[in-house]
Parts: C-alpha cells; sequence; structure tokens
C-alpha cells in the first residue's frame, strides 16, 4: 500500500544556515508518526514544508502520490496542520471560530454540521464555546484549535507539539483526544521535544537532530537496538 | 466564491471591534457638539450688536454719527450717567459689551476739518471664540463713522460730485478666463468660493487612504500577532483570495470609518465657517465658467480615487508582513502617511503647475498625488492628464499586487520581518 506521506532528502537553508540536511521518512496509512528531537533540530521546519508554509530547498515530498511542489493548493484540502503557538481570533466567539474553518472544507451544509457537530464534541467546552475566544484560558484554545485540526477528519494531521505550554491534566486531555482519534484510522505526523509523549502517541517514531534523522522505526525496535529503557535514553545513545 | 466571502466577513468582523464603534461613536457626536457650539457663538456674534452711547457734544453732527450707525445695523441705546465714569460703570453692570463716548466740542472740531478722538471701551467679559470676535466691533465701528464724515465733508466743500466718485474715481469691470470660457466677475471671489467648497476634497482623500492602509497593516499584524496567520495559509483557499480579502475588507472598513470621521469633521468646520454658499452673482459666474463637478466629473474623481485607495492597500499589504506585532504596525504605516502627506501638502500651499520639472516628477511618482491633482485637472478640463494618473496607479497597483501575491506565496510571508537597527536570521 502507498504511503500517506512521502518525504524524500528534504532540505531547507535560510542563507548560510542549513535547517535540514536531507531529510527522509514517511507516513503510512492510519499511522501516528512522531518527530522527535530537541529544540532547534528542524522539526518545525520539516512539518511546515509539509504543510505547505515554507518551500524546500531541494527534496521531494508526496502526498497521496502527488508532488507538493505542483500541487499545494490540493495538499491543503486534505491536511490539517496545529503550529507550535497557534492561536485563534481572539474576537469571535469559539463556535464561529469553528464554523469559519468548517465553511473552507465542507462541500454542503449537512457536511458543515456533521464538522462542527465533531468539533463541539473533541473540544468538549461546552457552553463556552458560545464565548470570544479572547476569553479562553490557554488549555481552552488549545482544545479549540485541536477540535479544528481533527473535526475534517484530514487524510493528514500535522501536530507541532501539540502539549506545548499546556498543564499537566490538560496536555492528558490532548494526547487523550489524539489517541482516540489515532484508533479511529487517522494519520498524524506530529513533533516533539518531549519524548515520552511521543512515545505514547506514536507508532513509529524518527530521531532528528541538527537537520538529520538519526534513526527511525518503532518505539519497540528503537528501545531494542539500542538497548534503551525508554527513548530519551534511545535519542542520547543515537547521539552518540 | 463561498470560501472568499468566508474569509471577506471574518476580516470584516474582526475589523470592526466595539473599541472602534465606540471610538466612531464618540469622535462623531464631539466633532458635532464642538461644530454646533461654534456655529452658537458665531450667529451670536454676528447678530447686530448693541453699543451704548455716550454723547457729550449733543450737536447734530453727533446725533447724525449715531443716525449712521443705526443706518448700518448697530442697535444703539444712550448710556445712563452723566459722565464717562458713570456711563462706564453702568455698561459694566449690564449685558453690553461696548460702550462709544463721543467728547464734548466734537461737532464743533469735525466742522473746521480737525480730526477729534471718541473713546470706544470694550467690555471683555471671557476670552472665548464671540469675545475675539467683539475685538473688532469698533474697527468696524470707526470705518463706518469716517465713512459717513468723508462723505459729508465732501458733500460740503463740493456739492455738484457725488462723495463715492471723488474718493474712488477708478472702477474695473473683472473678467476670468478659464480656458476658452470667459465671464465677469471677480478672480479672487472665484477662487475663494472653489477653495472653500474644494477644501475637503484632500482632507476625505488623505483620510481614506490612511485609513485604509492602517486597517490592513493592522489585520495582517493582528494575524502575526495572535499566531493565527500560519493556520489561515493551510486552508484550501488562494493566496490571492486571502491577499484581497484582507484589502477589500480594510478598504471597506477604512472608507466607512473616514466617512464618519469626515461627517463629524463637516459639522465641526461648519461651526466655524458656516455653510459655504455663494451669491448669486458668483454662482453665475461659476457655472459660467464651468467650475462646478459635475456627475462626470465626481465619477472620473472617484475612478481615480478608488485606485489610489487599491495602491495604498497593496503597499499597506507588503508593509504589514513586514510587522512583528500590532505595535510595530504602527511605525510602518509611516512610509504611507509621508507618501500620502507630500501631495497633501503641495496641494494646499503650492501650485503644482508652478513647481520645477525634478519635483514635478517626484510628485507625479507617488501614486496618492493623483487623485489630489485630479480635482483641479477635472474643473480645467485637464482631463488627459487625470487619465495618464489613472492608467499610472493601475499599473503601480498591478505591480504591487503582484509583489504582495509573491511574497504571500512564498516563505517570506512568515520571515519577511523589518528589524530597525539590527539584523537576524528568522526559522
Amino acid at each position: 500500500m502507498d504511503p500517506v506521506l512521502k518525504v524524500e532528502g528534504l532540505r531547507k537553508s535560510y542563507g548560510s544556515l542549513e535547517a535540514l540536511k536531507g531529510v527522509s521518512f514517511q507516513v503510512e496509512k492510519g499511522e501516528v508518526f512522531g518527530l522527535i528531537g530537541p529544540n532547534g533540530a528542524g522539526k518545525t521546519t520539516a512539518l511546515r514544508i509539509i504543510a505547505t508554509l515554507l518551500s524546500p530547498s531541494d527534496g521531494r515530498v508526496t502526498f497521496l502520490g502527488r508532488d507538493l511542489k505542483n500541487e499545494p493548493e490540493k495538499f491543503r484540502e486534505n491536511i490539517s496542520y496545529l503550529p507550535e503557538e497557534a492561536g485563534a481570533y481572539r474576537n469571535l466567539k469559539g463556535e464561529d471560530y469553528l464554523e469559519f474553518m468548517a465553511r473552507f472544507y465542507a462541500r454542503s451544509s449537512a457536511e458543515e454540521e456533521e464538522f462542527l457537530n465533531r468539533a463541539r464534541d473533541i473540544a468538549g467546552l461546552g457552553a463556552r464555546l458560545k464565548e470570544k475566544v479572547g476569553t479562553f484560558s490557554k488549555g481552552m484554545v488549545r482544545k479549540l484549535l485541536l477540535a479544528r485540526a481533527l473535526m475534517t477528519m484530514p487524510a493528514l494531521t500535522i501536530l507541532d507539539e501539540p502539549t506545548s505550554g499546556l498543564d499537566v491534566i490538560n496536555s492528558l486531555e490532548v494526547r487523550e483526544i489524539i489517541k482516540k482519534f489515532a484508533r479511529e484510522g487517522l494519520s498524524v505526523l506530529l513533533s516533539s521535544h518531549n519524548m515520552l509523549e511521543v512515545e505514547f502517541l506514536s507508532d513509529r517514531v524518527a530521531l532528528i537532530d541538527r537537520g538529520r534523522i538519526l534513526d527511525q522505526g518503532t518505539s519497540a525496535e528503537l528501545k531494542d537496538r539500542y538497548q534503551a529503557p525508554n527513548l530519551e535514553v534511545v535519542f542520547r545513545s543515537a547521539l552518540k | 466564491m463561498k470560501k472568499f466571502f468566508n474569509l471577506l466577513s471574518k476580516e470584516i468582523r474582526e475589523l470592526v471591534t466595539l473599541q472602534l464603534v465606540g471610538s466612531l461613536v464618540f469622535t462623531f457626536v464631539l466633532f458635532y457638539f464642538i461644530g454646533q457650539l461654534a456655529r452658537t457663538e458665531a450667529a451670536r456674534a454676528s447678530a447686530p450688536q448693541k453699543i451704548a452711547a455716550l454723547d457729550l457734544d449733543r450737536s447734530d453732527v453727533s446725533r447724525g454719527l449715531l443716525d449712521s450707525l443705526r443706518s448700518v445695523n448697530y442697535l444703539i441705546e444712550p448710556a445712563s450717567g452723566s459722565d464717562k465714569e458713570a456711563a462706564v460703570e453702568a455698561v459694566r453692570r449690564s449685558a453690553v459689551n461696548f460702550l462709544l463716548v463721543i467728547p464734548p466740542g466734537f461737532g464743533q472740531a469735525v466742522s473746521r476739518f480737525e480730526t477729534r478722538e471718541v473713546e470706544t471701551y470694550t467690555f471683555m467679559r471671557s476670552f472665548s471664540m464671540s469675545a475675539t470676535r467683539n475685538a473688532a466691533v469698533f474697527r468696524s465701528v470707526v470705518a463706518a463713522l469716517n465713512k459717513y464724515m468723508s462723505d459729508a465733508y465732501l458733500k460740503q466743500r463740493i456739492a455738484e460730485i457725488p462723495p463715492e466718485n471723488l474718493k474712488n474715481p477708478i472702477k474695473s469691470r473683472d473678467f476670468v478666463i478659464i480656458k476658452d470660457r470667459q465671464a465677469q466677475g471677480s478672480a479672487g471671489d472665484i477662487a475663494g468660493f472653489v477653495f472653500g467648497q474644494s477644501i475637503f476634497v484632500p482632507i476625505i482623500l488623505m483620510m481614506i487612504i490612511i485609513y485604509s492602509s492602517q486597517m490592513v497593516i493592522s489585520a495582517i499584524a493582528m494575524e502575526k500577532q495572535n499566531k493565527t496567520l500560519e493556520t489561515l495559509l493551510t486552508v484550501p483557499i488562494r493566496r490571492s483570495s486571502i491577499v484581497t480579502a484582507k484589502m477589500l475588507a480594510s478598504g471597506l472598513v477604512g472608507l466607512l470609518s473616514a466617512a464618519i470621521y469626515m461627517a463629524g469633521f463637516r459639522f465641526y468646520m461648519r461651526g466655524f465657517t458656516g455653510d459655504m454658499q455663494a451669491g448669486a452673482e458668483v454662482s453665475q459666474v461659476i457655472e459660467k465658467l464651468g467650475l462646478v463637478l459635475d456627475a462626470q466629473g465626481y465619477i472620473i474623481l472617484g475612478v481615480s480615487l478608488f485606485f489610489a485607495i487599491l495602491c495604498a492597500l497593496a503597499l499597506a499589504i507588503i508593509l504589514g508582513v513586514m510587522a512583528e506585532d500590532f505595535r510595530s504596525a504602527q511605525s510602518l504605516i509611516m512610509p504611507v502617511v509621508f507618501l500620502v502627506l507630500i501631495p497633501y501638502f503641495i496641494s494646499f500651499f503650492s501650485d503644482f503647475g508652478a513647481l520645477s520639472l525634478p519635483v514635478k516628477l517626484f510628485i507625479l511618482a507617488i501614486p496618492f498625488s493623483h487623485p489630489f491633482l485630479a480635482t483641479q485637472n477635472i474643473l480645467l478640463e485637464n482631463y488627459q492628464a487625470v487619465a495618464l494618473g489613472i492608467l499610472y496607479m493601475v499599473g503601480v497597483f498591478a505591480l504591487l499586487v503582484w509583489l504582495a501575491a509573491r511574497i504571500f506565496s512564498t516563505d517570506r510571508v512568515l520571515t519577511m520581518k523589518l528589524r530597525w537597527g539590527r539584523k537576524k536570521v528568522v526559522l
């Protein structure tokens, strides 16, 4: 079976600074693939390229068999991207924000309503959705954004540090939502510097540092390969 | 189109905040009340003035003088009190602001063609606008008295010649020529009326252009500050639609804001200048010379303004991309403001035709100059200049939109930042 996403030799430079030095990996259908690495490893740059925000300096990204370079708009119809430091429009009510986003993807009003119902379930914010986003806490905004990202059941969901800046309870809730949708067959590409989180969520992971993939495989394979009890130790060993 | 209108509606909802509506309403109401207050004060000051007169001369000459003042619409009341001090005290206690004292022996002295002083007392009870106008009342009174006396002298000495003929033996019949049209009238009156009628045009142009630009820069800066831009750029809609929706929404809200401000400003200015109405004579001359903007003129001016706004919005979009947040957006509007202020001041204080060629070319290179110059060119039927200006703006707009669309289609929309005094690569 063809992978949902195939990344080959991806490079990205900002002047003399090389952020990605030939990154390759692929995400299979219904798989949660995690990119783990420290801050500045190139995770966000890779995700931004796949989300069509940045153009690669070299390499190839194919999504459902289509080349990203040639058809970025087709890409956007089938992906959903949640940036690390994303926000929502503060002057819109939570419900209006979801409606605004749903209208870009829905082909009919029935489908729009289906998206909105799913989003309400995911966000779990109840009556607070009738209030302006500006009044929401950081955890509430993150849940709203996650609901926005998942409501359309995209072919690929890209989550950059999905629990970044959240407290323990909110982080747990967000992880549970992602896990639930992954079980329903959603393909997810996520990044995190929290290796335990990635281990919990991902079917396969890639270790990335200074723009290079150090190794990749399932958590069990990697732990076995490096004789390590968890991914944090795996990562330290891979760096050596 | 459904996606575009969805985006447009969001942009408008984001821009029309409670703070914006509140500030617009507050400014409008404030301008309206200041204008009304000024109008009331002006009406009070221009009403026939009451003048208390103490005639210590009691001659035919002094009585004639006071009658002459009554004939030019002053309300002359005899001052109570038999001497100057008592009269001053009496007027001080009354609501009258002016006292005229004609000294004893005044009639005899002027009969011998000697100059004599009358004493004028202005009671300043405040320093408001009407008090300032009061200061000028006695200048008109003394001018009226001098006219009356000089006419009387001339009649006495040269009875067979009307005094007016002696004082102003030469009169002129004034003609004004504009292009191939000629009409009898004063160039000063016509220029004054046209200036008075079109004084608002540059102010309106400036406000609309600056407001719209500020809106679009703020719209992009807010997307960056609220971290919503990245998400927006990954939704399935063309980047050019994002640019267009932001420009259109900002243009509409900017236009509406400027219209509300200008309506308030017009009330404010009317309070000071009154309703500018031309006399029948000036109106006829203006019509004969074709100095009235007809429907076609307004359409041409509107087209010129429309393209100037589009140029401003496209430039503002590019500047907005460089903004890091709402605060930095405020300083990024400055290039647009400067480019609008230059033609604004030129249109007010200078004659474009009299400028040197390099300065003219510089002014013409600024796209916003063209609507400022358009009013005069339309009135003077220089349609070719207006058309060339519009064509130039279309070209500049196309170039700026192409540039904006390029920026939005590349990494630059996320990585382009203007940093004053320090250089930093943003990943």
